[in-house]
């Protein structure tokens, strides 16, 4: 919610001709909830929303678009974090990850040996690259 | 009062420090006395024995359980990375939009195993659903009646006091039929689990496609590199495609994923919009009220910030002394 909502509500409602409503205002289509006004309105700057029901269907159609396909949906959290995985800054961990496997599945590591530390170092440094990145494509 | 135990604070403490000022002289006295008996030999013995101890201590726990690997990172299971959830930042709401989405995720998907049993349906008017989707959500579902003339407990459809059905009877149900793991209550989840959004994000989204090599996954468990152990009853559950949203997302499982946590996040805290509102209301107001008060003040001490003393010294004269 932004600074102005703020204010301007505590001066809505200290001025002497605000009006109070229990119910939500006659003009307002029915399927709206009464205590649907304060909270949609608050979220009107994040979005471009409407209450909830109503048909905004083309607007959301055209930034469908923009993105993949329908049926052919890819998750852009594998795709990033697989660029991540190999880019320059993730590459002293999947080195490890890499030799580890190699170590463990051609039967020279110790016994017992298992890579999950360095599955882990590499899964952080890769989340960690496309955690911004993913927030930027995801709604 | 507060004088009084201020001194009698300082009283013993400089008693204390005159007890601990006394034994150190009397230590220091008896030390020269007794200091042939301490040979350096005997010192030398006392601290190689003791070095002894501690190495077999740790080679006979290697001994009886084979490997020391305790406190390993598996254990810990891996920390969720940070995730820029808009709705967590102070001037931002959440994103009622995702909420719809994340709430028919919840239905489509993890309702069939988890119950919400916090999460009533007038809880969900204008903040997800609409008055009228609520109530025929609501009616849906079967509830018991009030017993009625005779006593019986009949079924009625379910009206918006009511709270969200369970899938199972009871815990023992929920337990049978998921091999023995209860499914937790997800109406506080977020709250519950240290890293909050990240750590249940990361976990819906976490499972990789093969455990890592050499990785021993338990019977009837799937490998989650977030859930501490890193075996976990729950096989994931989110694939790309999987709902099918109204207002046209394209479902890939991370999108699915945010939406169910942030959806998560609002039944655990669904006084959060309001929260920050009050918050918001409450600087505004203080801000103004200290503004305020510093100009009231200035006005207040005026006369004596302003007053000029000035010391006009009698005139030399010759009358005096
Ligand atoms: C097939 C049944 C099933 C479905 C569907 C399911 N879960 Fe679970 N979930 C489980 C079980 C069983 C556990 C307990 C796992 C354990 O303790 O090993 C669990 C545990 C969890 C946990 C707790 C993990 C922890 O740290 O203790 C969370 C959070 C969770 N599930 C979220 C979800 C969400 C969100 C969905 C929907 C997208 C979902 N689950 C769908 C069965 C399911």
């Amino acid at each position: 919610m932004g600074f102005w909502d703020a204010v301007t509500e505590i001066i809505d409602a200290a001025t002497p001709w605000a009006t109070v409503e229990a119910e939500a205002p006659a003009d307002i289509p029915a399927e709206s909830a009464p205590a649907a006004e304060s909270t949609e309105e608050t979220t009107a700057e994040t979005e471009a929303e409407e209450p909830a029901a109503a048909a905004d269907e083309a607007e959301e159609e055209a930034e469908e678009e923009e993105e993949e396909d329908e049926d052919e949906i890819v998750d852009p959290k594998e795709t990033l974090e697989e660029e991540c995985r190999n880019s320059k800054e993730c590459a002293p961990a999947k080195h490890h990850y890499d030799e580890c496997v190699a170590r463990v599945t051609g039967g020279t590591g110790a016994e017992g040996e298992d890579c999950v530390e360095e599955f882990f170092h590499l899964a952080h440094c890769a989340t960690q690259c496309a955690a911004p990145k993913l927030w930027n494509v995801l709604k | 009062m507060l004088a009084r135990t201020a001194l009698r604070s300082t009283r013993t403490f400089a008693s204390a420090k005159n007890g601990a000022f006394k034994f150190a002289k009397r230590s220091a006295s008896t030390q020269s006395s007794g200091a042939a008996a301490e040979s350096p030999l005997r010192l030398n013995i006392a601290a190689a024995a003791a070095t002894a101890v501690a190495a077999g201590s740790i080679a006979w726990y290697y001994h009886l359980y084979g490997s020391a690997s305790a406190m390993t990172p598996a254990e810990e299971g891996l920390h969720a990375s940070k995730y820029p959830w808009v709705h967590q930042q102070w001037f931002k709401t959440f994103d009622h939009q995702a909420l719809r989405r994340g709430f028919q995720v919840y239905r489509e998907v993890c309702a069939s195993c988890h119950s919400l049993s916090r999460v009533p349906y007038r809880s969900l008017v204008g903040t997800i659903l609409t008055v009228d989707e609520a109530k025929a959500l609501a009616e849906e579902n079967e509830y018991d009646t009030e017993p009625n003339d005779q006593g019986e407990i009949e079924k009625r459809p379910g009206k918006l006091s009511d709270y969200l059905p369970d899938p199972y009877k009871n815990d023992e149900a929920a337990r049978f039929a998921n091999n023995g793991a209860l499914p937790p209550d997800l109406s506080l989840i977020v709250k519950a689990r240290h890293g909050g959004c990240d750590y249940i994000f990361s976990l819906l989204t976490g499972y990789p496609d093969e455990p890592p090599a050499g990785a021993t996954v338990g019977a009837g468990l799937n490998f989650n590199p977030y859930f501490p152990g890193t075996g976990i009853a729950m096989a994931r559950v989110l694939y790309d495609g999987l709902v099918d949203y109204e207002d046209g997302t394209p479902a890939s499982t991370s999108q699915m994923a945010k939406d169910v946590v942030e959806f998560l996040n609002w039944a655990a805290e669904p006084e959060m919009d309001d929260r920050k509102r009050m918050g918001m209301k409450v600087l505004v107001v203080t801000s103004v009220l200290f503004a305020m008060s510093v100009w009231v003040k200035r006005y207040k001490w005026a006369w004596l910030k302003s007053r000029k003393i000035v010391y006009d010294p009698p005139k030399e004269s010759a009358t005096r002394h």
